[in-house]
């Protein structure tokens, strides 16, 4: 089955490097196009960690682009626009695009020893539908009445005609509908390329850890982005078709709808898009630790295990978005224990992540460093989701900045560091040249002491009692006398922001102009490191035959060296 | 997979471990603290409800047993990245860390953090919303009842008059001024005219939403004297950061003076006929 040639080299250029059936050219637009959206989206972050600092001062660079009519400044109405957009790029073009279109596309068939995935011309809809999906969104900002405003969680009714007019709303509903699609696309080919193609001996006790947490991923996605999916379709009815899903009777006439049951529809989702965007980078990250630790990855097992876990108690635990709207005591108490929970497979992690790295002979490497990296910010994030689960605090801290550094840590941060430590370390197989190592470092300590500084000032901010979605938080005095966490915040977002110049820099660069890579540059024995940097079209000349599992390191009978492919015979000691 | 022959080297460490551990914990109280003083400088006003302390009594406990557990993290982290860089002539030992003796101890260490780390928080954000969070009072008695209409961007307060009744000419309808008094129960009846609004006291320590189309409640016990802001937290459109309204909390005697001026003053504005002025709902009693 996986020993097939499934389809010819094309010649034209069309079909080599735009249309493309190929994964491994699928996986680099996917990468171009996510970071393409990851700048735009960070450019809006800029902007409004400018507007919190200075309220209503011009924009440096860009205000008198975007804000012709005015002063330069953002308006309210262009703040929340900001807002909003900055999650869903980010979100779903920027990440979703990077980690699991990009790694998702390239990893699998080269890490289980496959000539592509499964449905190669399924793959190529996916992005294109994405691309589609981002141009919907991006001209969306454009159109008459006003774009989405209505925060990416979109709640009706604000987001309903009663409370966003603006035809850029309805637009957004249909971008994050196609978005969905193509991610539901993907899931579906991630995961039958993962049953139906692996190489012989590539058993499920020896697929690389980064395999297990697309798997997990793939899994998510395909369960519940049709959620999200209905719930734009129902978003789209309201707003067009004068239907009330989301409209309560008592202000529409027609209809006895609910707002709340969009809540619960966006939030089945919405929960588990946050392990989507998390169990890839934690896949990424137990390979890498062991890779550069020059160890075995400490109990494999355990570590699949406590990412299943981490994947079902997932749809399981969306209420805790909710402490707030009017549960009932026993939904809310149910909720939040089984919130509580995940915090049991979540320490298993850490501590097989910790105990990898203990007397391991550790290289410090980028990828290395963006791995242990994760530890750092996840650890941050993760905690501070106790305060979040436990009914009694969420009260007070729901919707104030301790959410807002809470989830950034988690889902955003500890994505982004997973897809940084990918970057570099999948970067010499993509484009066969090696990104420079010295500015890969600056960049990691660039990145994550600002990161720091702001997601930790949040807390702070959040805890005094400081609400999120504010376009100015100095109208009241309470407030006023914490604007300065606010300045802290955003001058550190600033060199946050910069810092990823070196990044974009380095990347360039290094795609054109960087050093030649071998075949195995990091000296790992996964299947992707068997064949030529970067691949041929057909991947491997003969299909691989796996004989170890993927983290056999530092063999007290391997003498020459410290690591084994997974194609050679463990050593008789 | 090749499993380990044994878990010596962890076996023979056990008491090391542990006295590191305590050693830990008791370092673990230096970020609490330096937290403590954070609050002090930047964290919100000490709580003006009776029951508001629990809030911050539970943060408190959180802070002080994730700091531990990050610290922990932390000098895991470190000790290997000081102890095990590679060079040469050093090699990484041959650990899968399969065998029954690691994954004993995964077991022990799991339990144990979800003991100390959530079953305690458990047990006592439960006591805390049985006693309080969902044990909202009846009516009637020492109760005293508002009704909360939010809109884009104002809060509507509406309270009974000197009769002691809604519904009636006498009822104050405010907008974005509440008045209660100290040491009463006050619930809190909260919809809203067009979307989802949230009803947030900090100083009170509370937060509920205002959905359209559904009546919420929420309750506090004013214990200090003063005014405070009452904001929105939930988005609710362009002038959102500007939905402030004024709480204020008076003694008994001056809240009932207020209220004989302020019904008087709603007695001689009162007009049958405007229906906009005149929103009102039965709540229920005793909805969760």
């Amino acid at each position: 089955m996986s020993g097939d040639h499934i389809h010819a080299e094309p010649t034209g250029f069309l079909r080599k490097h735009v249309f493309s059936v190929d994964h491994k050219v699928i996986a680099k637009q996917f990468m171009w196009f996510g970071l393409v959206w990851l700048l735009i989206g960070g450019v809006m972050a800029m902007m409004i960690r400018w507007q919190l600092a200075n309220p209503g001062t011009p924009v440096p660079l860009l205000g008198k682009l975007l804000y012709p009519r005015g002063d330069g400044s953002v308006p309210p109405d262009g703040y929340n626009t900001l807002f909003t957009m900055h999650g869903t790029i980010m979100i779903f073009l920027g990440l979703t695009p990077l980690l699991i279109g990009c790694f998702g596309n390239f990893c699998i068939p080269l890490m289980i020893g496959a000539r592509d995935m499964i449905f190669p011309l399924l793959n190529m809809l996916s992005f294109w539908t994405v691309v589609l999906g981002g141009l919907v969104g991006f001209y969306s900002l454009f159109v008459p009445l006003g774009a989405a405003e209505g925060g990416w969680t979109a709640y009706p009714t604000l987001s309903g005609n009663i409370g966003t007019p603006g035809s850029g709303e309805t637009l957004w509903a249909i971008a994050v509908f196609l978005i969905g699609a193509s991610s539901i696309m993907g899931g579906i080919n991630y995961i039958t390329t993962i049953v139906r193609l692996r190489a012989p001996g590539m058993t499920w006790g020896r697929l690389p850890l980064t395999i297990w947490g697309l798997f997990f991923t793939a899994i998510l996605n395909v369960l519940f982005l049709p959620v999200i999916g209905s719930a734009m379709i129902l978003m789209v009815l309201d707003r067009s078709f004068g239907t009330s899903f989301y409209v309560p009777a008592t202000l529409n006439q027609t209809g006895g709808g609910d707002p709340i049951l969009y809540q619960h529809l966006f939030w089945i989702f919405g929960h588990p898009e946050v392990y989507i965007l998390i169990l890839p980078a934690w896949g990424i990250i137990s390979d890498l630790l062991s890779f550069f630790a020059r160890k075995p990855a400490f109990a494999y097992r355990v570590t699949v295990g406590a990412m299943a876990a981490v994947t079902i108690l997932s749809a399981v635990v969306y209420g805790h978005h909710m402490f707030t709207t009017g549960m009932t005591a026993m939904l809310g108490e149910s909720f939040m224990l089984l919130t509580m929970i995940i915090s049991v497979p979540g320490e298993i992690l850490f501590f097989n992540w910790l105990h990898t790295l203990w007397r391991g002979n550790l290289r410090f490497t980028t990828p290395m460093l963006f791995s242990m990296g994760v530890i750092f910010v996840f650890g941050l994030g993760g905690l501070t989701g106790i305060y979040l689960a436990t009914i009694g605090t969420d009260i007070y801290l729901h919707d104030t900045y301790f959410v807002v550094g809470h989830f950034h840590l988690t889902m955003a941060a500890s994505s982004l560091f997973g897809a940084f430590a990918g970057t570099y370390f999948w970067f010499p197989k993509l484009f066969g040249r090696m990104m420079s190592e010295k500015l890969g470092k600056l960049h990691f300590w660039t990145t994550i002491i600002p990161l720091t500084i702001v997601f930790c000032t949040m807390f702070i901010s959040g805890y005094a009692g400081m609400p999120r979605r504010y376009y100015n938080h100095t109208d009241l005095p309470f407030l006023r006398s914490i604007q300065h966490l606010n300045v802290i915040t955003s001058v550190a977002a600033f060199f946050l922001g910069g810092a990823q110049l070196i990044f974009a820099f380095n990347f360039i660069r290094s795609r054109w102009w960087g050093a030649k890579a071998g075949v195995n540059p990091w000296q790992v024995g996964t299947l992707e490191w068997t064949t030529p940097s970067p691949p041929p079209h057909h991947n491997f000349d003969t299909i691989p035959t796996v004989v170890t599992g993927p983290h056999e390191y530092s063999h007290p009978a391997l003498k020459d060296r410290d690591w084994l492919p997974q194609t050679e015979n463990l050593p008789v000691a | 997979m090749n499993a380990r022959p044994s878990g010596r080297s962890l076996r023979a460490r056990r008491p090391a471990w542990l006295a590191s551990l305590a050693a830990l914990l008791a370092l673990a109280c230096a970020p609490a603290l330096s937290a403590q003083v954070v609050a002090d400088r930047w964290g919100p006003n000490p709580p003006a409800s009776a029951e508001g302390h629990r809030v911050d009594t539970l943060f408190w406990l959180i802070t002080t047993m994730i700091s531990a557990s990050f610290v922990i993290v932390l000098l895991l982290l470190l000790i290997p990245v000081l102890r095990d860089r590679a060079r040469p002539g050093h090699r990484a030992s041959y650990d899968h860390g399969s065998s029954l003796h690691d994954k004993r101890f995964t077991a022990i260490v799991s339990v144990i953090v979800f003991i100390v780390l959530d079953a305690s928080v458990l047990y006592i954000t439960m006591r805390d919303l049985r006693e309080v969070v969902w044990n909202i009072p009846r009516p009637g008695g020492n109760t005293y009842q508002v009704e909360v209409l939010a809109q884009q961007w104002a809060w509507n307060f509406r309270v009974p008059g000197p009769d002691g009744r809604f519904g009636t000419s006498d009822d104050i309808v405010t907008i974005n001024a509440l008045t209660l008094p100290v040491d009463r129960p006050a619930v809190f009846n909260l919809a809203s005219k067009d979307v989802i609004h949230s009803f947030y006291v900090p100083d009170m320590r509370v937060k509920r939403d205002a959905n359209p189309g559904a009546i919420n409640q929420v309750w506090f016990q004013p214990a200090v004297t003063g005014n405070y802001d009452i904001l929105c937290a939930e988005l609710c459109g362009y002038a959102h950061y500007q939905m402030h309204g004024t709480l204020a909390v008076l003694p008994q005697a001056e809240f009932e003076a207020w209220q004989q001026e302020a019904g008087a003053l709603a007695l001689a504005a009162w007009d049958g006929n405007d229906s906009e002025a005149n929103w009102a709902w039965e709540w229920k009693e005793n909805t969760p």
